[in-house]
């Protein structure tokens, strides 16, 4: 791309899809890759404006699936229908895919040593300290409120200590999350 | 006898549905079918799988992909990988269509405010499950406490310096312990 102009925002192909998505999916470390796809779709290659990223990603907030995933699927969809979404899914998923089986085979081999047990108990307690933050953020802000709490509490308490098996949890407290911003709405 | 790739898949496929926040919001669920019910690896595995995958990129955790290729090898690792990330994939793919009739109701808002404090729930749910996995100890829980708190005063800090640093502390002192 030359610098100085504008590029112009052009339909890419599918495999220029694949290999972006493979690039942001295979360098997207610590949980952000919402962040890494804004930068590398819409700042980087400008492939789509900031408005359609945004609307993306309010699409995808209500549905399953990790965050970035979704956007992906809907930034291929966007750029070239159903096979630009899988070119989009599976260029994400492929390098993290085969980066981990690397490692893991690493892991097996070095498993016998008591030290690499050690640092991966604390490398444990660093990922579960993002676990905890992000989770503890995401209660502030986007559950504000002693009644949405309550739920927060509630889910804690069902799925992490009390270990109930998650289905029959989510068909009641889902449910239950959505009656309160009606009523919350309303008011 | 069901065959493991049938097992993964029907362990995998509802919990693509259910990962509201994030496969990370499956963890504990996955723990427990993982360690508990189909029993294919250890708790002492699952926390160090964990670890790596978290410490690895990607769109959320690889840990399935692990998971998928102990229980069967790399077709395996496919169904199980596939099996959480493709249903989620197609729902969002087909709601993106449905999005422009949504736009603005009040039922969307609600919907997402309401699952809000589920999906924050269920991540925290997943952090506790990791930790009772774990044969760490105290120590653990004391370290993971710490990592939170640091992540919390200090927002801007890069997730993977406090996973390093956790591995780094940890590799220490079990080097000087006797």
């Amino acid at each position: 791309m030359s610098h100085g102009e504008p590029a112009p925002r052009q339909r890419p192909g599918l495999a220029k899809i694949f290999l972006a998505f493979l690039r942001i999916g295979s360098t997207g470390f610590g949980g952000s890759s919402v962040g890494w796809l804004y930068r590398g779709i819409v700042v980087r290659r400008r492939w789509i404006d900031d408005a359609t990223f945004l609307s993306i990603l309010a699409v995808g907030q209500a549905l399953p699936g990790a965050n970035g995933l979704k956007a992906s699927v809907q930034i291929g969809r966007h750029l070239h229908g159903p096979l630009g979404a899988t070119a989009a899914l599976l260029g994400l998923l492929s390098g993290p895919f085969v980066i981990i089986l690397v490692v893991a085979g690493f892991y097996r081999r070095l498993g016998d040593y008591r030290i690499v047990h050690a640092v991966l108990d604390g490398m444990a307690a660093g990922a579960i300290g993002l676990t905890f933050d992000t989770g503890l953020k995401s209660a502030v802000q986007g559950a504000p409120g002693p009644a949405a709490l309550a739920i927060v509490a509630a889910t804690v308490l069902a799925v992490g200590v009390l270990r109930w098996p998650m289905l029959p949890v989510l068909l009641v407290l889902a449910p239950l999350g959505v009656a309160l911003a009606l009523v919350q709405r309303r008011h | 006898m069901r065959s493991p790739l049938a097992a993964l898949a029907i362990v995998f496929v509802p919990l693509s549905l259910m990962s509201f926040g994030g496969s990370n919001a499956v963890v504990a669920d996955i723990e427990h079918q993982t360690v508990a019910v189909h029993q294919w690896m250890s708790g002492r595995e699952f926390a160090d799988f964990f670890a790596l995958s978290r410490a690895a990129p990607g769109p959320g955790s690889m840990l399935t992909a692990v998971i998928g290729w102990k229980v069967a090898g790399l077709p395996g690792a496919l169904v199980a990988t596939l099996g959480l990330y493709v249903p989620a994939a197609v729902l969002v793919y087909l709601s993106a269509r449905l999005w422009d009739r949504w736009r603005g109701s009040a039922w969307h808002a609600a919907i997402e405010r309401g699952l809000a404090p589920v999906a924050a729930g269920l991540l925290l749910s997943g952090g506790i499950a990791v930790l009772r996995s774990s044969p760490g100890g105290l120590g653990i829980w004391l370290a993971a406490g710490a990592a939170t708190a640091v992540l919390w005063r200090w927002p801007r800090l890069p997730p993977l310096a406090v996973i390093a640093g956790g591995g780094a502390l940890f590799g220490m002192v079990g080097a000087l312990a006797p």
